[in-house]
């Protein structure tokens, strides 16, 4: 196996998504471009310009038809994936901190940050997946957190929930039709941030990492804790692989916690945990800094890590 | 009943119940079986309170109905912090029931295992408890104590207790090899400093603000406490009869003393005391000796600045306790009167340091006492020469001396039976410019103390004698090259006596290590096996694992030794690294060795690696804030010398015995792996087909 | 008129004589020149023959230093090597370097695999010597209580 290297960004990269056929990758990162790849050659297909902030998140709807992202610049933007153009743009207070399409795309949910005066939200709007559609101006529903900001969020499957991961290390589950809290479970240690949500394929768990270094697996009905990976390092990124029991892990010592700048000491390695016996199996070396996203392509082999 | 405060340190810390209880008291026919008590709920301060009970709601709502107004949590008045433990009522008696049978020692999270008992319980007990306190106490028998204090010694799988100090937990673990090692007990907040043991496994040392305490037997009881405020560093006598404690502050007695201050106005002034184990006594208590450095005022700086550790030094049989008054005499104490022997200290002008003789004293023919020995050495001064001597207690009689010139330091090393002396003397050449060793070896059990010398070009960094042999190994340091950025390269020396009828030869060279970084040695408790290690080094990790007796084919030898047959076949079965490694720790037995990264010293990959005699690795664990890994010590054997050889003829028998044990255990272990296994992926898959039919459904 | 005649082909007979003489002369210097230059011509060949036999004698003797040298060092390595088996020291033209490395390896890895098995036998009598007095040991422990 031979790793490509997509050379692009300027700075370090925040989120990566793969479309749903698996030939196309999106990316952003902190120096405000988004870019599309050819995931089977790492050759760069486009950038979309726009956002006038770092770029925390991206999303592609499952037709590959219209493409999510949210920044620092207080904006969520739709574009027309083919063209690269702008399609619509709604304004915040507080930065966005991850987008998501709901499993037929027909939703769009976006994680507002929380700053002085401003409670963190999940805001939810309908979206028509036609790049010549105008698209609502209003959320249909907000949930705003009053306890502990969210960081991270998710559908489950049919869109019959949304999963949030918050700062404090609990995972909530909200309706999506009322906006209404369900259930709420304190999945990683206290007042250890919760920093990546993905789910499996059939979106009926998923698997959450924190700065406890663990990362778990819950099922979406009952938040029940099912898999716990332990790890010996802070992480910022897990991934459920779609064929086969495994999972990937990935973090590391932020840059300003090491005390010596060597590599060893980092743990910048991307992990791979066996899914059900929640051993460690292997690692992969080669990374120069924290890794602060995995993600797997749906059905295709090669599987993206990122610095 | 879970314990209330495992530390346990102050009973007068506990909080005071008696209030509550007669509050209570009248009330027990209303109702109280509704109420539990959770215990071992983190301590938050106060405005997280809500927050926590909350939480705490949430968990404990799964087996009955709660609200939060029904939730008292107390509050320390002093810290402002909850206390740890909250009181929790229940819709329904068996609500409260089925809480302390389900949720009890639940995790609350990673750090906190909440325990849940009714509170008419901890009524009933605790009276029970308090009674054992007044009652039982002092029906305690001796050897019922020794009986628990030695438990650990019959495991029936013949294994190793280690203790881990990390954060601010102290636990106690059986060595499984290369499995997860199991836990026998852990404690937060067990010590304040450091843990130590008692020289034979006995104890278990936890040094606090207020003192020390012993800890042991099976349930880890508290033994006894030592009152020494501010107290730094402990030591105990070979015997555990006696221990030392030493703080860098003098004891400052108040002028009036609360009704229960441990100490007495004796006391006052005094930085070190000596406590008789058994009874707890106070024996005696000593201030520092002052260096009245009017000769040498750079020498008494420097003596001021080298704390070395211990100051009072033991007799091989806890009979004699002496310490050393630079430049003047050496104190010898008589146990337990703690009086100078013969009432007065032993002059001996100029004297830097002694050592007593490890070698169990026997009684000689004609003499009523069994002699000790000790070895002093004195500086060269007034125009005399350096001498290193050698004197019998309680004689006083000194049976050898040797003068030695150019000196600037020496260091003594006995053997671990006594049988010899190393004095390693670093000497000048007469223009001061240059430094080298010599080693000056006094064959104390034979006629006359005969000396041998083994002069050198270099330095010696370190010398460490084979545990109950007749070979040592030493590392000398090559001249630093000026203006050079890396350190000067060292190199390993190993000798052995030449194989001679009748005794013991001449030491001589085996081999040398050229160009090496080593700077530690480490032997097997046993003998025979030497780790030589890279500790404290920013660059290098080196581990060498050396075997001195080789079972293979004899290995060459150095070419000064060449046509003499010596006591050693040296091979070295295995190198290695440790990154970070700061400390090297073998088992009691010699089979496992284990290498640490304590956060003490930095913070880089702290932890432990546990390595085979060989250097086989069985296991690394990295683990934050990783303080200390020690090996619980061994009474010596307690079987005799006929019964040992005994076995080792039947060796054969047992190893039968044992092959079949290993492999059972290897069978079940595996088997239950494979079981483990597949009940997760039975699990697993179940989960999978319910919800799986559940979403098709939906 | 005949003595004229006669004295011109006197003459004429001097002159042919002459001449004759001086073709011969012309003839024997061409000749003489020739057999020079054969000679020459030979002489070189010799010279450059004796040189070629010298050269080859060189390479010979060459070939047969390295080869002596070639012989001794892998003699030496074998020494070093002081393997098992045998090795006809006098057959060593069958072996290269890359062989003599090869052995090297597996001699190599063969110790490596004699010390890890006795090591392992020493491991296991240490283990079990130490297992077996404890079990004794514990028969003694209750005695041990009671003083």
């Amino acid at each position: 196996m031979r790793p490509i290297l997509l050379q692009g960004h300027e700075r370090s990269l925040t989120q990566i998504k793969y479309n749903k056929d698996g030939d196309l990758l999106f990316s952003t990162s902190k120096d405000k471009v988004v870019c599309a790849w050819y995931s089977v050659n790492g050759e760069r297909v486009g950038t979309y310009g726009g956002h006038t902030g770092a770029l925390w998140t991206v999303d592609v709807d499952p037709t590959t038809t219209i493409l999510a992202t949210g920044s620092a610049d207080n904006t969520i933007r739709l574009w027309d994936v083919r063209t690269g153009k702008e399609l619509k743009m709604w304004e915040f207070q507080t930065a966005i901190k991850r987008v998501e399409f709901s499993e037929d795309g027909t939703l769009l949910l976006a994680v507002t940050e929380k700053r002085s005066g401003h409670l963190g939200t999940v805001v939810v709007f309908p979206i028509t997946v036609d790049v010549e559609a105008e698209q609502v101006d209003k959320p249909s529903f907000t949930i705003t957190f009053h306890e502990s900001k969210a960081t991270v969020a998710a559908w489950s499957y049919l869109n019959k929930y949304i999963i949030t991961g918050h700062e404090d290390g609990r995972v909530s589950q909200y309706d999506v039709k009322t906006g209404e809290l369900i259930k709420d479970v304190q999945a990683h240690e206290l007042d250890m941030q919760i920093t990546d949500i993905q789910m499996a394929p059939d979106r009926t768990y998923f698997v959450t990492c924190s700065k406890d270094k663990t990362a778990k697996i819950l099922d979406v009905n009952e938040l029940k804790v099912l898999k716990t990976y332990v790890t010996d390092t802070p992480l910022n990124t897990a991934a459920i692989t779609p064929k086969k029991d495994f999972v990937i892990l990935g973090g590391g010592q932020e840059a300003r916690d090491v005390t010596t700048t060597s590599q060893r000491q980092g743990k910048f390695e991307a992990r791979f945990y066996h899914k059900i016996f929640e051993d460690e199996i292997g690692r992969v070396k080669g990374h120069f800094g924290p890794l602060n996203t995995v993600r797997f392509p749906p059905l295709l082999f090669p599987s993206i890590t990122s610095v | 009943m879970a314990p209330h405060r495992e530390d346990g340190y102050d009973d007068d810390e506990e909080i005071d119940f008696s209030d509550l209880r007669e509050q209570y008291e009248v009330q027990l026919d209303e109702g109280l079986d509704t109420f539990v008590v959770v215990d071992g709920c983190p301590k938050v301060p106060a405005d997280s309170r809500p927050k926590l009970i909350k939480f705490l709601c949430k968990r404990l709502t799964e087996v009955g109905h709660i609200s939060q107004d029904s939730v008292f949590m107390p509050l320390n008045e002093e810290t402002n912090m909850t206390e740890g433990y909250a009181f929790v009522e229940y819709d329904t008696p068996d609500q409260a029931l089925l809480a302390c049978k389900q949720l009890n020692g639940m995790a609350l999270d990673k750090k906190h295992t909440v325990y849940i008992n009714k509170l008419t319980d901890i009524e009933h007990f605790g009276r029970e408890g308090r009674i054992k306190e007044e009652y039982v106490e002092p029906e305690i028998e001796p050897f019922v104590e020794q009986e628990h204090l030695r438990s650990w010694l019959s495991d029936i799988n013949s294994r190793d207790q280690f203790i881990m100090y990390r954060g601010e937990n102290v636990g106690v673990f059986w060595n499984k090899k290369k499995d997860v090692p199991e836990p026998v007990v852990d404690r937060a907040g067990w010590t304040e400093s450091f843990v130590q043991w008692s020289p034979q496994g006995t104890f278990l040392t936890s040094v606090h603000g207020q003192g020390v305490q012993l800890w042991g037997g099976p349930g880890w009881k508290r033994i006894m406490r030592f009152a020494h405020p501010m107290v730094n560093l402990v030591d105990f006598s070979p015997n555990e009869k006696y221990l030392v404690t030493w703080s860098n502050k003098p004891i400052s007695i108040p002028e009036n003393p609360p009704p229960n201050f441990p100490l007495g106005s004796d006391e006052d002034g005094k930085s070190f005391i000596i406590w008789d184990i058994k009874t707890g006594n106070l024996l005696r208590s000593f201030t520092s000796v002052e260096v009245t450095g009017d000769r040498d005022a750079e020498l008494f700086e420097k003596s001021r600045k080298k704390v070395s550790w211990p100051v009072f030094k033991w007799s091989s049989d806890d009979k004699y306790v002496a310490r050393v008054v630079p430049e003047q005499s050496i104190q010898v104490f008589e146990t337990p009167s703690m009086l100078l022997l013969g009432k007065k200290a032993i002059k001996i002008e100029g004297v830097v340091d002694f050592e007593w003789s490890p070698s169990i004293p026997t009684a000689e023919k004609g003499k009523k006492e069994p002699a000790q020995l000790f070895c002093y050495w004195t500086p060269e001064m007034n125009n005399q020469t350096a001498r290193v001597g050698l004197m019998s207690i309680p004689s006083k009689e000194i049976i050898r001396t040797r003068n030695l010139v150019n000196v600037s330091d020496c260091k003594l090393h006995w053997q671990s039976e006594g049988k010899y002396l190393c004095v390693k003397v670093d000497r000048h050449t007469k223009t001061k410019k240059s430094m080298y060793t010599s080693l000056e070896f006094f064959r104390v059990k034979e006629k006359n103390i005969p000396v041998e010398i083994v002069e050198l070009k270099q330095v010696v960094i370190n010398f460490a004698w084979e545990p109950k042999g007749d070979r040592f190994v030493f590392i000398t340091v090559d001249e630093a090259i000026q203006g050079a950025q890396v350190a000067p390269k060292t190199s390993v020396h190993f000798y052995a006596p030449e194989k001679i009828k009748n005794g013991i030869g001449e030491f001589c060279l085996v081999k040398t290590v050229e160009k090496k970084n080593s700077n530690a040695i480490y032997w097997s408790p046993k003998g025979r096996f030497a780790l030589i290690a890279t500790v404290h080094s920013q660059q290098s990790f080196d581990l060498e694992f050396w075997d001195l007796d080789f079972e293979g084919e004899k290995q060459k030898q150095d070419k000064a030794s060449k046509n003499k047959d010596l006591a050693a076949n040296l091979m070295l079965m295995g190198t290695s690294e440790h990154y970070g490694l700061t400390d090297v720790e073998w088992d009691p037995t010699g089979r496992y060795v284990a290498t640490s990264a304590s956060m003490w010293k930095h913070a880089m990959e702290n932890g432990y690696h546990l390595w085979d005699f060989k250097g086989t690795l069985l296991r690394e664990e990295h683990i934050d804030k990783f303080k200390q890994f020690l090996w619980r010590p061994r009474p010596l054997i307690m079987l005799s010398k006929e019964e040992q050889k005994q076995i080792r003829k039947n060796l054969r028998e047992y190893s039968k015995q044992f092959d079949e044990e290993d492999q059972f255990e290897a069978e079940v272990a595996n088997k239950e792996v494979l079981e483990a296994r597949k009940r997760q992926l039975d699990e697993w898959r179940a989960w999978r087909a319910r919800i799986e039919k559940e979403v098709r459904w939906e | 008129e005949e003595h004229e005649d006669t004295l011109a082909r006197r003459t004429i007979i001097e002159k042919k004589k002459e001449a004759a003489e001086s073709a011969l002369l012309k003839r024997e210097k061409e000749e003489a020149q020739l057999r020079q230059i054969r000679a020459e011509e030979a002489r070189a060949a010799e010279a450059a023959r004796a040189a070629e036999q010298q050269k080859k004698r060189e390479m010979e003797r060459m070939k047969q230093e390295q080869e002596k040298i070639r012989k001794e060092e892998l003699k030496k390595q074998l020494d070093e090597l002081s393997l098992d088996a045998k090795i006809d020291v006098e057959n060593l033209e069958d072996l290269d370097s890359n062989q003599l490395r090869a052995m090297k390896l597996a001699q190599l890895e063969k110790e490596k695999r004699e010390m890890a098995e006795k090591l392992r036998i020493t491991g296991k009598r240490i283990d079990h010597l130490e297992r077996a007095f404890r079990r004794e040991e514990v028969n003694v422990l209750p005695k041990d209580f009671e003083r």
